[in-house]
């Protein structure tokens, strides 16, 4: 059996909501051992609330929030697999107390609150690296550690708008949108794998931990680059094309058979071009002068926007996509949520990993975007209930006794039910 | 190690791959201070010195922002890997290096004698990362993608835009600098182990998966029997562009009667319409014509500030303009200046990331085969007249 990548490697994980705990799903599959630190006070925003008050809040299984909702919202549920929960009332000082003994016996802790909340605490840098000089602290933030704006607080949608995503995503009649999908966390939490990874590298050489400053604002800048280049330069602010391109022409979303679904096609040279007329029966095409160059296919768009939509709409997605392929054009089925859980290619290449969960049923969970070959990711694990693993933490890990944990647990330091839960 | 140095400073990488994802992620690895070594076609070069933005009015293959950004801190070298002579000389580079990313078409390394299994063989260290849109096995391998492929095949596409209007794209490049970023992770990851133990190995990774996964939403709500659909915009009109007053999620609820008296609305603080999250989200389009009516005369980075004084998510559509003004950006000098021989000076968004005592690496991109002297003569121990040599049969 080879071994994980990281195994015996601890994690102390103070995220919530999106962006951190998708770094540390990722972390976890890869075989780190991760613990997820809330409070019965404060438990992740994205277990939902305590006791729900309206229909249509929150995702639940069967549409049920159940006798513990905190434990089967859809969306903790869904990235926080591969962790086990500590409940631990930072507010106190035996709460703190106990952070500062756990952070003794890990690699790595990592928080996405806002920037000063742990500073506050007393549990910032330099407090826990005092305790464990070979801690590596992962401080992800919206804004970053430093700065005017660090306190500042943000979703995944804001973050889109203040590094100039929005400014750039729209359709041709140039209006900003953003993506409702909150792009930024997911990508902040997968590059904040790798940065963790040349953290420990430098402590393989140091000997000591380090602190890493993770802007989610940067990072999204940082995927604009040629566009900051360019300004810089010729002054040009860039506007958003809709599905256009500068250089592959053409490039659209195209109508298919069914309820709205579509195709996406990107023609990037005049060899694919020529594949292009092939798969839609009509060769001749390519000799057509207003088609023959990209220049000349960017002045007669809209025409030929009509002609491959006459095409596509008498096809499914998947057939259009298949049959562009076949000669050689890049093509893609638009497909929704549901259609990439029973997607060929993705089941083909197993990653979908099918969980099943005590209290949320069974569902199917993303696993990673990367594969290799001889440290291969582990199965997914059912995202742990609140403070399941109090015990093992407390106990196994740092050698309380039964007495000890059980009298956390009247003072209301640790506990299994967030504040809340009992009211009605 | 002494303060501020290279992470990666003992890592020299081959880097095969071009466009967008492949190039991101090994200009990361040379920010954190490895040798890379950019293998290009003689003649033409990767394929982004040929795309736009340029800097000067005409296309030149050293003008290219796109090739400038993404190419920052290596080194370019000319070679024509399907000729004898080069796969030979990629076969020696490989051993001389500690990374490998490569961008072609699944399987079409293999067919050169370039693929893991082969160059494993030749050094059992070597971590060699395939970054393509579909990865290296499955029904779709074979499959050409593009930015709006990736985008359309991870679900992220349908969900996005008007609901009136057809699936829109995110702008810019951003499937293409997020599948570099899983491919810079896992590079990392493979580092990692090989640190501990030793041996190399192939990292598979495939845009369409990173998009999956950046797309988690979608996948979470159709099993909970929500299907995700394309929503209406929730931007508000500033004086000078466009703002989101951050109210419908993340902010407490005493937030709402706090923005009410600042637009001058006290009496909505109690309108059930308005005064909890999930009414808010409810009557979201009532909302944002209220919103409006207070932003429209105001410049859209003073709504930003005030609004995040009341503790609420509120954000500004920044333009590339706008973000090089930013107070905050400014403040934690994210720009860096670089000059060019052919491009001039410009400005750059500097370390996405800082990892304390550790240094940036961060010099201006190569001109195409810039280094072909200082590789294959100091490096693989060729003479000027082996140069002249290859040059002249087209190999460099």
């Amino acid at each position: 059996m080879p071994q994980l990548a990281l195994e015996g490697l601890r994690i102390l994980d103070l995220t919530q909501v999106a962006v951190g705990p998708y770094a540390t799903l990722l972390l976890g599959f890869m075989g780190a051992e991760v613990i997820k630190v809330e409070s019965c006070s404060r438990m992740d925003i994205s277990r939902g609330a305590a006791r729900p008050t309206s229909q249509g809040e929150g995702l639940y299984p069967g549409g049920d929030p159940g006798e513990q909702p905190w434990n089967r919202a859809g969306h903790y549920v869904h990235r926080n697999g591969n962790k086990r929960s500590l409940t631990l009332d930072l507010a106190t000082p035996r709460g703190k107390a106990l952070l500062l003994q756990l952070a003794t016996i890990c690699d790595v802790l990592i928080e996405n609150y806002r920037a000063s909340v742990m500073d506050r605490l007393g549990l910032g840098y330099e407090a826990l690296a005092h305790a464990n000089p070979r801690l590596i602290y992962v401080k992800i933030s919206s804004q970053g550690a430093t700065g005017p704006e660090r306190d500042y607080g943000s979703l995944g949608s804001t973050l889109e708008q203040t590094a100039g995503l929005a400014s750039i995503t729209g359709y041709e009649d140039g209006k900003p949108l953003m993506t409702n999908e909150t792009y930024p966390d997911p990508v902040v939490g997968i590059l904040a794998v790798g940065v963790l990874m040349a953290a420990l590298r430098q402590r393989r050489q140091t000997g000591r931990g380090t602190f890493i400053d993770l802007s989610q604002r940067e990072v999204t800048v940082a995927m604009l680059g040629e566009y900051v280049v360019d300004y810089s330069v010729t002054g040009r602010v860039p506007s958003p094309l809709g599905n256009r391109h500068p250089h592959l022409v053409p490039q659209g979303v195209y109508p298919c058979q069914g309820d709205d679904m579509w195709v996406a096609i990107s023609v990037g040279s005049d060899n694919e071009w020529r594949g292009l007329c092939r798969a839609i029966g009509q060769p001749n095409l390519a000799q057509d002068p207003r088609f023959a160059t990209v220049l000349t296919r960017r002045h007669h768009q809209a025409e030929l926007d009509q002609i491959l939509a006459a095409w596509t709409q008498e096809r499914e997605h998947y057939q259009a996509m298949q049959l562009l392929q076949a000669h050689g054009v890049p093509a893609g089925a638009v497909l929704k949520g549901g259609e990439t859980l029973v997607d060929p290619h993705l089941t083909a290449r197993g990653f979908w990993d099918v969980v099943n969960h005590p209290e949320a049923g069974t569902y199917t969970q993303v696993s990673t975007p990367w594969r290799l070959s001889k440290s291969p990711r582990r199965p997914a694990t059912p995202s742990p209930s609140l403070g399941e693993h109090n015990s093992y933490v407390l106990g196994d890990l740092l050698g309380l006794s039964q007495q000890e944990i059980a009298a956390l647990e009247t003072q209301g330091i640790i506990g299994t039910r967030p504040i809340g839960a009992e009211e009605e | 190690m002494p303060e501020n140095d290279f992470i990666l400073g003992d890592i020299r990488v081959l880097d095969l791959s071009e466009d967008v994802a492949g190039p991101f992620c090994t200009k990361l690895l040379a920010g954190l201070g490895a040798e890379v070594i950019k293998v290009e076609p003689p003649g033409t070069g990767d394929v982004t010195r040929r795309t736009g933005p340029f800097v000067h009015e005409t296309p030149h293959a050293e003008q290219s922002a796109a090739f400038l950004y993404l190419n920052t801190g290596k080194k370019s070298i000319t070679l024509d890997i399907q000729s004898p002579t080069g796969r030979c000389l990629v076969q020696r580079l490989a051993q001389e290096c500690d990374l490998l990313v490569e961008s072609f078409p699944a399987g079409a390394l293999d067919r050169l004698g370039l693929g893991y299994t082969a160059l494993e063989c030749l050094n059992p260290g070597l971590i060699y990362t395939s970054v393509t849109p579909f990865g290296q096995t499955g029904p779709y391998r074979d499959y050409k993608g593009s930015e709006l492929v990736a985008q359309a095949m991870g679900a992220l596409l349908h969900t996005i835009g008007l609901p009136d209007q057809e699936p829109l794209r995110i702008g810019g490049n951003a499937a293409g600098y997020t599948t570099g970023i899983s491919a810079f992770s896992a590079t990392l990851l493979a580092l990692y182990v090989r640190d501990a133990a030793g041996h190399g190995q192939h990292v598979d990774v495939s845009a369409m998966e990173t998009i999956t996964v950046a797309q988690i939403h979608a996948s979470i709500a159709h099993q909970f029997g929500r299907t995700p659909v394309r929503r209406a915009s929730t931007l508000a009109q500033a004086q000078d562009g466009w703002v989101h007053a951050g109210l419908e999620r993340g902010v407490r609820e005493d937030t709402w009667a706090r923005v009410c008296a600042l637009m001058g609305r006290p009496e909505l603080a109690d309108d059930p319409k308005f005064n909890t999250r999930e009414a808010r989200r409810e009557h979201q389009q009532e909302l944002l014509t209220l919103i409006n009516a207070w932003t429209a005369t105001r410049p859209k980075e003073e709504i930003y500030h005030t609004l995040q004084g009341l503790r609420t998510v509120a954000g500004y559509v920044a333009t590339v303009a706008d973000l090089c003004t930013s107070q905050q950006l400014l403040a934690r000098e994210f720009f860096q200046c670089l000059d060019h021989p052919d491009a001039g000076t410009a400005t750059y968004p500097g370390a996405p990331f800082t990892i304390q005592g550790a240094a940036w690496h961060h010099t201006r991109a190569p001109r195409l085969g810039e280094h072909n002297v200082e590789v294959y003569c100091n490096c693989l121990g060729y003479t000027t007249e082996d140069l002249a040599h290859l040059r002249g049969a087209g190999v460099i």
